[in-house]
């Protein structure tokens, strides 16, 4: 049997790049990286980062690379409250599904794509160069791929106050296709934003969604950020977040992960200047076939900054759920604050956890630590409900709610809070089948 | 702020107390590693040709193997050609009978670490097997132990007087085949202790082994197996100082536990080799494997350790909890300074139903010290209503050194519960205020504070051996802060 290698697993979706890339120094970018390619070790469970993660099903699968923006006339333009909505097709966008209102001036918000042609300093100065940190196979191919994805630029001291809303549609194909969005969002000094994304996909559309998101906030930027995975079941979902804070800047994020039969999502964050403040939470909820998978690598490189981590999962049937959580600290990160917690619940006897909070400090004057809990619901609580005459699936249920939504409740939209709790009663709801 | 800088020199210059080298003739082999080394090992202990094969299978293992690099340590390449696999202290014809026949520099040299044996006799009850460098010399209490049918003497005899014991045993815990520091051991063992409890007894008294390693350049490769049948209790000590060096010494030891039903073995640990001097020259690397296997049902094995001394400290010491209700504890204390690296931990596996185990791990890093925990907690899919819970605190001292933590949980069983706790701090100035306050030293204030913060472990310990701990973790940290 041959075992796959990068070169012929990763060189031959690269090779299936159409055109050259509109500009020179973009060509340039992704030359670099599929030159990367052959360095770079297939992830395996002998590397640490991929230990519990179980992808060698991935590279028997035969991808095929979305190089064109596919045709979206036939789908159904999602549900949004918002007036700034964007949709993006197999990773493409798609103008005809999308509506943008007149935005403030200093504020740009277009598909990557066309920001290409527009020759945007920004851009050419800021991507790629935050995801610079820990490439792996994944990220390289993306970059060496780089076709569309989202573009926001907000100038100093703009906020804009509407959330941003944006949609990735994965749609069926004969052939599983390779979906690589490439985000940017750059906030200027005291700028501030509110940016929703969804992740979904057809019932049983097979495909693997590798996106890559940079983010550089500079000193006092705001940005307020919410992403919901509800890929299809046969998904495999990659999300890498690159994440850059300068002085003072606020980051809050919440990942809700709901679908996918393979679901990672990735945070890397550093900082460039001092009480910068971190705010991470997720929630995974995998139930059969499903892996809910969260890696963080949050990197306290200057003084005084605050991080909170706190990640829950649910797992049901044979769900399995990963967990990596590390906060390095070094010398200079004087006076860091930072907490992680991790909190799984097993609700069915072949759910599965791996967890690892990691703690990795070179300061002394610091406030760190972490704590994890796996175990299933309390007999007791259940009692407790039962006594009150409530049945013991509803009672369940109660419960789970309750667990998750020490998450959802961070959720500061409220039709968005609704929406995810809807989903989440849906997914309880099939546990008590 | 200066006065703080001060006492941190202080404390890093601080010679190592127990630095001198007794004067013994030694049987010592050149350096270097083959084949013809451990047919010379095995030879020069009359083995039998079992032990030898076993040997051999080991080291060819070995030589496939790669040095692990996973660990957070930093430390110059092994060159395992570079070390001499055997010293002995020399002996006039037959082994000595009696403490009178024992090398008297030999005996100064216990003296001089403050446990004579004639001493310890009579005011601890305690039995000790004495190991300098690699040859049991000094075996006591023996008889007293016989005649409750417990088994404690030297490897080397053991394999000659129980060898049915020894093959059914060694290294069915640890195999050779489980790490290359385990592999290396198995190949080339020098001694190490045998203890076995028959079934139904409590050992009369408290066993305790102390090493030391003496001459230069020369690893030890200690093999301890304890054997506590069914329904017996057994408590081992552990203890360890070495002299002053300037190059490396490796030490790669193996320890096996094994614990049939309702059995409980107790093993203790303070080590406190050589870790080098001011500027990171010097010290022992000490890569030892330790795993308990609670074969019985409500089976207990419980690990403390104390950890202040070794250049390098890479262990992990863990229980399989194969018997259901069975029992997996882990105290530690360790201790860096200086440019010392620790990495250590352990490794509960849950395998039987309603088995429990706690994990206190509390790491002290001073000066360029850098101190890992590292562990794992693993429950089966058969281990219903297991239970762990996991403590990790670190302390830093000083902002030149690092407190890491790396605990790995597997969780495949939804009845077992599993927490996880790690918090790192200094100590904090009220704390220090409030002492300084009520008119205690600050020296004082930070001793009284770090020892209500090994507490939790050291309240573990046989009394012998907290008083012990308690006094070396005071020397080790005299005047780190201020």
């Amino acid at each position: 049997m041959s075992t796959p290698t990068t070169t012929n697993w990763a060189q031959a979706l690269v090779q299936q790049r159409s055109s050259p890339a509109p500009a020179a120094w973009l060509d340039n970018l992704r030359q670099q990286a599929e030159s990367r390619l052959d360095r770079l070790p297939l992830p395996r469970r002998k590397l640490e980062a991929w230990r519990y993660s179980r992808i060698d099903a991935l590279f028997k699968e035969k991808f095929t690379p979305v190089v064109q923006a596919p045709d979206g006339a036939s789908l159904q333009r999602p549900e949004s409250n918002s007036p700034h909505v964007l949709v993006f097709v197999n990773g493409w966008f798609s103008p005809s599904l999308s509506s943008l209102e007149q935005l403030p001036d200093g504020i740009t918000l277009k598909s990557l794509a066309q920001t290409l042609n527009d020759e945007d300093e920004q851009l050419r100065q800021h991507l790629g160069s935050i995801a610079d940190k820990d490439e792996n196979l994944f990220t390289a191919l993306n970059t060496a791929l780089i076709n569309d994805g989202l573009f926001l630029h907000i100038a100093t001291g703009i906020h804009l106050d509407e959330p941003i809303e944006v949609f990735y549609l994965n749609t069926a194909s004969e052939e599983a296709l390779l979906v690589q969005p490439r985000n940017l969002l750059v906030l200027e000094e005291q700028a501030e934003a509110t940016l929703v994304e969804h992740f979904l996909g057809g019932k049983g559309n097979d495909y693997f969604h590798n996106n890559i998101t940079e983010i550089l906030l500079l000193g006092k930027a705001k940005l307020n950020h919410y992403r919901i995975q509800d890929e299809s079941s046969n998904a495999w979902h990659l999300s890498n977040i690159f994440l850059r804070q300068g002085e003072q800047s606020h980051y809050h994020g919440i990942t809700l992960s709901f679908g996918g039969k393979w679901a990672r999502t990735d945070y890397r964050t550093s900082f460039s200047g001092a009480e910068a403040d971190c705010n991470l939470r997720g929630l995974y909820v995998a139930g059969d076939d499903q892996l809910g998978d969260f890696h963080l690598d949050i990197h306290h490189n200057w003084p005084a900054c605050n991080s909170r981590e706190q990640f829950k999962g649910l797992l049901y049937g044979k769900g399995r759920a990963v967990f990596d959580g590390r906060i390095l600290v070094d010398r200079i990160a004087q006076l860091t604050d930072a907490q992680l917690t991790n909190d799984n619940l097993m609700l069915t006897r072949n759910a599965e956890v791996d967890t690892k909070p990691q703690l990795e400090i070179y300061a002394d004057d610091v406030k760190c630590s972490h704590g994890t809990t796996v175990g299933q619901l309390d007999p007791q609580h259940i009692f407790y409900l039962r006594s009150r005459g409530i049945e013991e699936t509803m009672a369940t249920h109660m419960l789970c709610q309750g667990f998750a939504q020490e998450i959802i409740d961070h959720i500061h939209l409220d039709s968005l809070r609704e929406q995810t709790l809807q989903r989440l009663q849906h997914t309880l709801k099939k546990l008590q089948e | 702020m200066s006065a703080k800088q001060e006492t941190v020199e202080d404390l890093v210059k601080a010679g190592y107390e127990y630095g001198f080298v007794s004067e013994v003739k030694s049987d010592t082999l050149p350096p270097g590693l083959n084949e013809d080394t451990i047919r010379f090992i095995s030879g020069k202990k009359n083995e039998p040709g079992w032990m030898l094969d076993y040997r051999l299978k080991a080291f060819e293992y070995w030589k496939q193997m790669k040095e692990p690099d996973w660990a957070h340590l930093r430390y110059d390449p092994i060159d395992f050609q570079d070390i001499s696999y055997f010293s002995a202290p020399k002996k006039a014809g037959e082994g000595p009978q009696s403490l009178d026949e024992v090398d008297p520099e030999l005996l100064a040299t216990y003296e001089k670490l403050g446990i004579p044996l004639e001493e310890q006799k009579a005011l601890a009850g305690v039995a000790v097997d004495a190991v300098f460098d690699s040859v049991s010399v000094a075996t006591t209490f023996r008889k007293q132990l016989a005649d409750a049918g417990v088994i404690f003497c030297s490897i080397s005899e053991a394999v000659h007087d129980y060898p049915e014991l020894i093959q059914k045993y060694l290294g069915s815990v640890v195999p050779h085949t489980d790490n290359f520091f385990a592999a290396l051991n198995a190949a080339v063992f020098s001694d190490g202790t045998f203890v076995y409890i028959p079934e139904g007894v409590r050992c009369p008294m408290e066993l305790s082994t102390y090493f030391r390693i003496n001459e230069a350049k020369t690893g030890q490769f200690e093999r301890t197996l304890i054997v506590a049948e069914k329904d017996s209790q057994v408590s081992y000590l552990e203890g360890c100082t070495a002299p002053m060096r300037d190059e490396n010494q490796l030490h790669a030891a193996v320890v096996e536990l094994i614990a049939m039903e309702d059995a409980k073995i107790k093993y203790s640990t303070v080590q406190n080799w050589y870790p080098g001097d001011e500027n990171g020259v010097g010290g022992i690397y000490n890569f030892v494997t330790k795993r308990g296997d609670c074969r019985g049902d409500r089976a207990h094995i419980s690990w403390t350790q104390v950890e202040t001394g070794s250049a390098i400290t890479w262990k992990y010491p863990s229980c399989i909890l194969q018997g259901d209700d069975a029992v997996g504890e882990f105290y530690s204390v360790a201790v860096t300074r200086g440019y010392q690296q620790a990495d250590t931990g352990t490794k509960m596996y849950h395998i039987g139903k309603n088995t429990r185990s706690t994990i206190v791990s509390k790491g002290i890093s001073a000066a360029h010290g850098q101190n890992a925990y590292r562990g794992l907690v693993r429950m089966g899919t058969k281990a219903e209503n297991a239970r762990n819970h996991t403590q990790c605190d670190s302390l830093l001292i000083g902002d030149q050194c690092g407190a890491h933590t790396f605990p790995y949980i597997e969780v495949r069983n939804p009845t077992a519960k599993v927490e996880h706790e790690a918090t790192t701090s200094k100590i904090s100035e009220d704390q220090l205020f409030y002492c300084r306050q009520r008119g205690l030293k600050e020296e004082d204030a930070v001793s009284m504070i770090v020892n209500g913060f090994c507490k939790e472990v050291f309240n573990e310990l046989p009394m012998e051996f907290a008083v012990e701990a308690r006094k070396l973790l005071n020397v080790t940290l005299e005047g780190a802060v201020g």
